[in-house]
């Protein structure tokens, strides 16, 4: 159980609370009574440095770990907190009340305005992008001085005062900036222990299939980067406080690299990772000053070492030293039943798509009464994937309607119909290639699929185990999804999709690599589901497998149906055995 | 107790022996890496080249600490250094790690001597800041004043870095040549990490200038000199302080630098006195290299500061007294402070001849108020 636990990519999930954190626990009290007792004001302020970076590091962990986007706008956000306290702060005259609250505003509006058209970027794309802000953020800093000060910035930025308190440098101002972290950390990890924060886990691993359960990936992805921002500002704010003077350094890239490799270096998407790599990182370089210019040298030496021997970062190491014990498994607690859908519940009217100059779907109908099972056949790129991926909102029809229980869902950027949408009104899939995330246990993964209609991670783990249940693969709960074998895969993204408690259910070659008796049991699965009112069409291969269970068969070619009808008809229409079949098989 | 005698006399001699010497620290906090580590190194090596000569009455330690080129670690660097009886500072050349530095050195109640050229670190009104190189306001009148008043060019093209420095001196200038009456005709800023600069060359040259005004970084004001000359620009070029560095022309050869001048406070490699002639052995011998400016307006500084503890300055307040209204004559000029810390009143303007990177210095000027009339 040990090993497989410590191969499970950091997260913040439960299981890894009780020894990472519980070590970070031991550092910040020994941070604190290093900071009381013993810290020369040189030691008190290297520490308050490093708060000033745990914070800005805290909050790229939520968009950067725990959404998987790199944004290199964090220094950014950070440059941006840094200037409105100090223009606000040493021209107006502001005080901390009022330049702090700005200062957090200023960057999340920034992000929520950027953040809309950047953030549909895909990855390395989305790091250019996000570094331009920073690039156009500095140049306005250097090129305003009538505002900025420009390059020279602006000196005479006023300390902090607290209900008419200045908090003095030293012990006051480290207490002060560490209660900050303090605060922000425990937002952050109860935020990502949530609801919220698996969701967005799910987001980074598998986007795809996140739309597919529900989840607003774009709202996600958008809420972390704004967040991001706020911590960024606040960050940026306190850094301006501890200076006294604000200049365009703040918003350089240097700024972006540490609180990167900060991130990297204490463990990606922690808690415990940002304030272990800030406190690391920033007194790193101040131990081997006396080295002149030579300290760099061992300083990379120094992170090289430290990410070699921790590729997880710090409190991955720890992990590994000190395995966290599995979490208890929770009672399972059958979901509510939604009432059963009855007649026709999915109609698709004359569907095409094409793709270039290939047309993959072209003209499809078709009708799914509730609790029946429809098969979908054709040989290779007859469009079948095609038509799971039109209903299922991955892809946009270029014509037809799709109505789900009447209502039309056909997806377009007028009507609105994104994925998660559809899911929400009913229908659920799972995929050709299994798509579990690799870093989830198996019920965290069929939790994923109630985070957006269960009120809490707990009550949606229970309602998992008994779908689990429902399939015998309650005992696989515990288990890395990456460590399981690809039958044991295909039951539990079935579980996932079931999870749903979908009206219409598309399956895409769910038998697949399944042994005879795998296959046997898996059709007596099917057969129990449609049995509730839910209507499947299950796109396979295996004739053996599907024709035995399928209620209606249609099969495909070239994008066109070629074949309409019952299963006992499909081996001896000429047309599929010609197109699809061979003869040998008729 | 005659047997404690012996022992007690041993100690109360061993207490008494010779007199020790008062211990004082002049940390260097400079940088040495990043962008300007070619000008921190300098000034590093003309500070612990003065601190090698120190009074024998007190011992002399200094720690040197690189503030790389942000401000945070220049104040972390100084609170570091703070807490070991620390008599002065020979402080960063960067202006925004300055303004960063002077009020935590305020509270400290301890001098920096700088050789940085940001005019608004003066400005602030600190006492504990000391300039020993001319500020803007200095070079820069000097720079527009050869330009018009010795070349006899009225139709001058800006080309300065968007940087602090490049600002500040942007700023002089653009008000010195207004003084003068010969307004510019072309300006613009470049970024310290352009790698091509013959788009704002061509861009200057299409305003039919008769001088280019330089105010660029070492790098730059190489590459625009590079691209100058392979071009055949004939335009005179006359630029900043950077051009003076020795590492500034070892990246040109001799034959681009014809007729290009450039100011500075001074050209140690240039000679002029037996006694600057002596400094730049001196300095080549212990650091094998090449000594600017930066390097000799710093080490005048730290020369004018352990002046002071000869003369019996034991603490940061009493070298703040000394500096604040002395007189120190040193290699490079004769330095007396403003009232505002700025010591330094000279420039000079060198010229190279096209046959050695060794400038011959063209023309000095005394006492500049900065204000020019």
């Amino acid at each position: 159980m040990r090993e497989t636990v410590s191969k499970r990519a950091p997260t913040l999930n439960l299981p890894h609370i009780a020894a990472g954190e519980g070590i970070v626990a031991v550092v910040v009290v020994a941070l604190v009574a290093y900071a009381a007792l013993y810290a020369s004001p040189y030691g008190l302020r290297v520490l308050t440095v490093a708060g000033v970076y745990a914070l800005a590091t805290i909050g790229f962990q939520i968009v950067f770990g725990l959404g998987g986007a790199l944004s290199l706008a964090q220094g950014a956000f950070f440059g941006l907190g840094a200037y409105a306290t100090g223009i606000l702060g040493s021209q107006w005259g502001w005080t901390f009340a009022a330049t702090f609250p700005v200062s957090l505003l200023v960057p999340l509006a920034v992000a929520l305005l950027v953040g809309l058209p950047v953030l549909r970027l895909e990855s390395h794309y989305f790091a250019l992008a996000t570094l331009g802000i920073a690039q156009v953020v500095h140049l306005l800093a250097v090129n305003s001085p009538g505002l900025t000060g420009g390059a020279n910035g602006l000196p005479g930025v006023p300390g902090i005062v607290l209900f008419g308190w200045a908090v003095p440098r030293g012990l006051p101002l480290a207490a002060i900036v560490w209660s900050f972290v303090a605060i922000g950390g425990l937002i952050a990890w109860t935020l990502a222990r949530g609801r919220w924060g698996r969701a967005l886990t799910l987001v980074r691993d598998d986007p795809l299939a996140a739309g597919t359960l529900g989840l607003d990936v774009g709202r996600l992805r958008l809420t972390a980067f704004a967040l991001s921002a706020v911590y960024g500002g606040a960050a940026g704010a306190l850094a301006v406080h501890t200076q006294r003077v604000v200049s365009p350094e703040v918003l350089e890239f240097p700024v972006m690299v540490s609180i990167l490799t900060i991130a990297v270096v204490g463990g990606r998407g922690r808690v415990a990772g940002a304030i272990l790599g800030a406190v690391l990182l920033i007194h790193l370089p101040e131990w081997f000053r006396f080295l002149e210019r030579s300290y760099l040298l061992v300083y990379g030496v120094a992170l090289l070492a430290a990410i070699v021997l921790a590729p997880h970062g710090l409190t991955g190491l720890i992990d590994r030293l000190f395995p966290p014990r599995p979490k208890p498994l929770p009672i399972p607690v059958a979901p509510p039943v939604p009432q059963p859908a009855t007649g026709p519940v999915l109609q698709i009217a004359d569907l095409g798509k094409s793709f270039g100059g290939v047309r993959a779907v072209d003209g499809v109908s078709l009708v799914l009464d509730a609790g029946s099972i429809t098969g979908l056949i054709g040989p290779n790129g007859s469009g079948k994937t095609t038509v799971i991926n039109l209903v299922s909102g991955l892809e946009r029809p270029d014509q037809g309607r799709i109505l789900l229980s009447g209502q039309d869902i056909t997806g377009s950027d007028i009507s609105g119909w994104r994925p998660d949408r559809i899911a929400r009104a009913g229908i659920a899939r799972t995929f050709q290639a299994v798509s579990l995330p690799p870093g989830a246990t198996v019920l965290d993964a069929v939790a994923a699929a109630r985070l957006d209609r269960d009120r809490s991670i707990v009550e949606a783990e229970a309602h998992a185990l008994h779908i689990l249940g429902r399939l015998n693969a309650a005992d696989l709960a515990p288990r890395p999804c990456a460590d399981l074998p690809a039958a044991l895969r295909r039951r539990v993204e079935l579980a996932r999709a079931l999870a749903r408690q979908p009206s219409v259910l598309l399956l895409d070659e769910p038998a697949a690599g399944l042994t005879d008796a795998e296959k046997a049991d898996l059709a007596t699965h099917l057969r129990a589901i449609a049995a509730t009112g839910t209507a499947l069409l299950v796109v396979e291969h295996d004739m053996g497998f599907l024709l035995p269970l399928a209620g209606h068969v249609l099969c495909l070619d070239q994008g066109r149906i070629l074949y309409d009808g019952p299963p006992e008809g499909v081996r001896s229409d000429p047309t599929v055995v010609a197109a699809y079949l061979g003869e040998g098989a008729a | 107790m005659r047997r404690l005698l012996p022992v007690l006399l041993g100690l109360a001699i061993a207490a008494a022996g010779p007199a020790r010497a008062e211990s004082l620290s002049f940390p260097v906090l400079v940088p040495l890496t990043g962008f300007l580590s070619l000008e921190g190194t300098s000034q590093r090596n003309g500070a612990v080249l003065a601190l090698k000569d120190a009074p024998a009455s007190v011992t002399i330690s200094s720690d040197v600490i690189d503030t790389g080129t942000s401000p945070e670690a220049a104040v972390t660097a100084l609170e570091r250094a703070a807490g070991r009886n620390v008599a002065a500072v020979a402080a960063s050349m960067l202006g925004t790690q300055m303004l960063a530095m002077l009020p935590l050195a305020a509270e400290y109640k301890i001098p920096l001597v700088t050789v940085s050229g940001t005019a608004s670190i003066t400005e602030q009104g600190n006492p504990w800041v000391f300039r020993f190189f001319p500020g803007d306001a200095v070079t820069k009148e000097a720079h527009a004043r050869y330009v018009v008043e010795e070349l006899g060019k009225k139709r001058p093209a800006l080309i300065y870095q968007t940087t602090a420095y490049g600002q500040s001196g942007k700023a002089h200038l653009t008000e010195a040549f207004k003084s003068l009456g010969a307004d510019l005709v072309f300006e613009e800023g470049v970024d310290p990490a352009a790698k091509d600069l013959l788009p704002v060359l061509t861009k200057a040259l299409a305003a039919k200038p008769d001088v280019l005004v330089l105010h660029l970084h070492s790098g730059p004001t190489a590459l625009f000199i590079r691209q100058a000359a392979a071009n055949g620009v004939e335009v005179p070029i006359v630029a900043g302080s950077a051009m003076h560095q020795p590492s500034t022309a070892a990246l040109l050869e001799p034959a681009e630098l014809k007729g290009v001048c450039a100011e500075t406070a001074a050209s140690p490699i240039s000679g002029g006195s037996p006694e600057v002639e002596d400094f730049t052995a001196a300095y080549r011998s212990a650091f094998n290299t090449e000594p600017d400016a930066f390097a000799l307006g710093q080490y005048d500084g730290m020369r004018m500061v352990l002046e002071a503890v000869k003369a019996g300055a034991r603490t940061p307040d009493d070298i703040r007294k000394a500096l604040s209204t002395g007189t120190h004559r040193g290699l490079a000029m004769t330095y007396r402070s403003d009232g505002k810390g700025n010591m330094a009143h000279s420039a000079v303007i060198v010229c190279y001849d096209g046959t050695s990177r060794v400038p011959k210095i063209a023309k000095r000027y005394d006492n500049v108020t900065g204000v020019v009339k």
